[in-house]
């Protein structure tokens, strides 16, 4: 397992225990928005790039989904796959809202995931993000956000 | 045969068994489990201790299997104030929550009977 590597320094310690604890091959924790803000087990800004957009869309599909189904929205998705899975939800902290996918196989379960991304749930609850971004809408450079976001958790393009 | 829901109320009426629980084996998600004595809420042990109790037995069938020693029959841990208990059938597996004072033999033998024969 490598460390997380983070865009913003106060999910470092959470991000690193839900990877441990809960045997996670690989995850991601982003703003809605698809903006990165950590990620263990990539190597390639690419790659989380990738994740984070489909993320931000599988996201908002599943609220939507859950609203006509359910009339309200689903917040936990899972899929399981032949060899490995995939777990997304939400999570809070400081009232900004957070995204996490993360990535998992026979070493672990779904049970098991659930209930240490509980605890990460209360971890980042009593957290303050760096620089707080409650109620702030997208600034519509989704593209330029992404790329920030990637830039930090994987150097500057050239230098990745 | 019986249902899921009479194997859990069977355990579950044994002296000294807090909880008893059918999980999935590969997810450890609860299946079916009996109500909870002394404590519900934020105090509700079931979901962790099924979780992790499945995976555990996961780990052990693993020990078990590079010990060549075939499947694990019944996995008990003893903690300071009770036991798990876990016995395995196909694509679930038995979990129970015991208090010390129980009989370990008559919930090891009804729990391996009810995975034999009843699951």
């Amino acid at each position: 397992m490598t460390d997380p590597t983070v865009a913003e320094a106060w999910v470092a310690a959470p991000l690193r225990r839900l990877m441990e604890d809960a045997r996670l091959i690989s995850g991601v924790m982003l703003y809605p928005t698809g903006r990165a803000v950590g990620q263990f087990g990539f190597s390639n800004a690419a790659d989380v790039m990738s994740i984070c957009a489909l993320t931000s869309a599988i996201n908002a599909s599943a609220r939507e989904l859950g609203r006509q189904l359910d009339g309200k929205p689903f917040y936990e998705t899972h899929h399981a796959g032949v060899d490995r899975q995939v777990f997304m939800a939400r999570c809070v902290a400081s009232a900004q809202e957070f995204l996490f996918v993360g990535v998992f196989d026979r070493e672990s379960s779904l049970g098991v995931v659930e209930i240490y991304f509980g605890e990460f749930q209360k971890a980042l609850e009593k957290l303050r993000p760096d620089s707080p971004t409650t109620g702030k809408a997208p600034s519509g450079d989704f593209e330029g956000e992404l790329n920030r976001s990637l830039d930090a958790l994987f150097g500057p393009i050239g230098k990745r | 045969m019986k249902g899921l829901s009479e194997v859990v109320a069977t355990l579950s009426h044994l002296p000294g068994v807090v909880v008893a629980m059918v999980v999935g084996a590969i997810d450890g998600l609860i299946v079916e489990t009996s109500g909870i004595k002394g404590g519900s809420g934020d105090n509700d042990p079931r979901k962790h201790t099924a979780a992790l109790a499945a995976y555990l037995y996961s780990k052990a069938t693993r020990a078990a299997d590079a010990a060549r020693l075939g499947s694990p029959a019944f996995m008990r841990l003893e903690a300071e104030q009770g036991h798990i208990c876990v016995v395995g059938a196909r694509d679930v597996v038995l979990v129970t929550i015991v208090t010390p004072d129980a009989n370990l033999g008559r919930v090891r033998l009804d729990m391996m009977n009810a995975a034999r024969s009843d699951l």
